[in-house]
């Protein structure tokens, strides 16, 4: 084997490979403020062609799909084409969030998801709205659902979104009626339990029956009040008679997203809950 | 090699970059569908050196890690070894032979998401087990399926020999 190893690689290709490994382990060590600016640089040059052409044929898919939902409305036997359960949904998707784009008002950047291969894109994605859109940094992300994440960072034409199954990811969170306030995070456990957030820090003494709706707070400032975050599904925890920890159900999951709503500007600074309460009563 | 071939065995690989980032979208649910890139990169290193293949490996890795910052350098760690590893492979074990390729396309991409996968450090027990037990072998699959159309159709151009056996 070694004299196989010294054969087909020499040793200038063992030198290289053990160079590229340490660079990697480099920038594996690289703290966030030196390795986001040198992200947003490879996005913005190398990688900016291959986005635009990503978000290009975004454009064009959805404009098709839009263009077969006008055509399926007008005739009747395309109309047939509509029951396609894909094509359904994705009909169904954006007449959502047209519902809660008009329920909104204004203060809002619609984007397209532009996911990736990798195992952790549900973690962070990036979406094809950027600064020169408005977007800023810790602007909350939201689907007709609810919740989806926050905006981790911004570059000129693109946006990298943490999403809420990140282990960094935290929310103040409240059930709609505000009888109890916590803190939302990932669950991450193991199991058919994975994918679920958990309602932390609310008092023992206060329960919250299974299918409550949460939504966001608005306590911090970072997030808006009253984005839906999901439902209650059973206690997960208790601390000694001191707090309760409540599993919840999300109400989007962030791989099964194609298109998103970025809140932005003061007007969707206010209670939202109106908002995506009438989600789902819309045609 | 003919300068001509080598032309078009870079325009193979600028196809199938493009391929990416445009019809990969359009392929069904992205857990599944084939990794165009990760294809181009194999598909280099069955013919490149390991060193320079650990390198492209490195830059694809980089690029990629820019695009899912949740783990950044894994990608590069991962798409290194990959290239190392497969080009090492590629001369030391494995003949000039279709499905003998396609194997080097599963093992290949099941093996990157193996240590992107453990290396983020980002994925809980139960989740890293569905990743590498059901949709990894699932995105392997069809990524050897492609790799495997490429070299049928494209084989002459990128000077690889492909046996009967």
């Amino acid at each position: 084997m070694a004299l196989a190893a010294d054969r087909y690689a020499s040793r200038a290709d063992t030198l290289v490979f053990i160079g590229c490994v340490l660079l990697s382990l480099a920038a594996m060590s690289l703290p966030d403020r030196l390795r986001d600016p040198f992200a947003r640089a490879l996005r913005q040059t190398v990688l900016a062609p291959f986005l635009a052409l990503q978000q290009q044929t975004e454009l064009l898919s959805a404009s098709l799909e839009r263009y077969d939902a006008v055509v399926a409305q007008r005739d009747s036997a395309a109309l047939a084409a509509t029951f396609l359960p894909e094509l359904r949904s994705e009909n169904e998707r954006l007449r959502s969030l047209l519902g809660l784009g008009a329920r909104l008002a204004s203060g809002y950047v619609p984007a397209e998801v532009l996911h990736q291969a990798e195992p952790t894109n549900a973690l962070t994605f990036v979406v094809s709205a950027g600064r020169a859109r408005g977007v800023k940094p810790l602007a909350a992300v939201v689907s007709p659902e609810g919740l989806v994440g926050m905006v981790g960072s911004v570059d000129a034409q693109t946006s990298v979104v943490v999403t809420w199954a990140h282990p960094e990811f935290r929310a103040s969170a409240m059930a709609e009626d505000g009888s109890v306030y916590g803190i939302v995070a990932p669950y991450g456990s193991d199991g058919p339990w994975s994918w679920l957030l958990e309602l932390q820090g609310v008092p023992y003494r206060q329960l919250v029956p299974d299918g409550t709706p949460i939504i966001t707070s608005g306590l911090g400032g970072v997030l808006p009040r009253g984005i839906r975050i999901g439902a209650v599904v059973r206690v997960a925890g208790e601390a000694e008679g001191w707090e309760r920890t409540y599993l919840v159900r999300p109400a989007v999951h962030p791989a099964a997203v194609t298109h998103v709503m970025i809140l932005t500007g003061q007007s969707i600074r206010g209670d939202l809950r109106a908002a995506f309460q009438s989600e789902g009563k819309t045609p | 090699m003919r300068r001509s071939d080598k032309y078009r065995f870079f325009v193979i690989l600028a196809g199938l970059v493009v391929l990416q980032f445009s019809v990969r979208g359009r392929l069904g649910d992205e857990r599944i569908a084939p990794d165009f890139l990760l294809l181009a990169l194999l598909i280099y290193t069955i013919r490149a050196q390991p060193g320079p293949s650990a390198g492209v490996g490195f830059l694809v890795g980089l690029l990629r890690d820019a695009l899912t910052p949740a783990s950044f350098g894994v990608g590069a760690l991962a798409h290194t070894v990959i290239g190392y590893l497969s080009s090492w492979s590629k001369a030391v074990f494995f003949a000039e032979n279709l499905f003998v390729n396609g194997w080097l396309f599963f093992a290949g991409t099941w093996f990157r998401n193996l240590v992107v996968a453990l290396f983020s450090g980002k994925l809980t027990a139960g989740v890293l087990g569905w990743e590498l037990l059901v949709w990894s072998p699932l995105q392997s699959l069809t990524t050897a399926v492609a790799g495997m159309l490429v070299l049928w159709l494209f084989g002459r151009h990128l000077a690889i020999r492909l046996s009967d056996a």
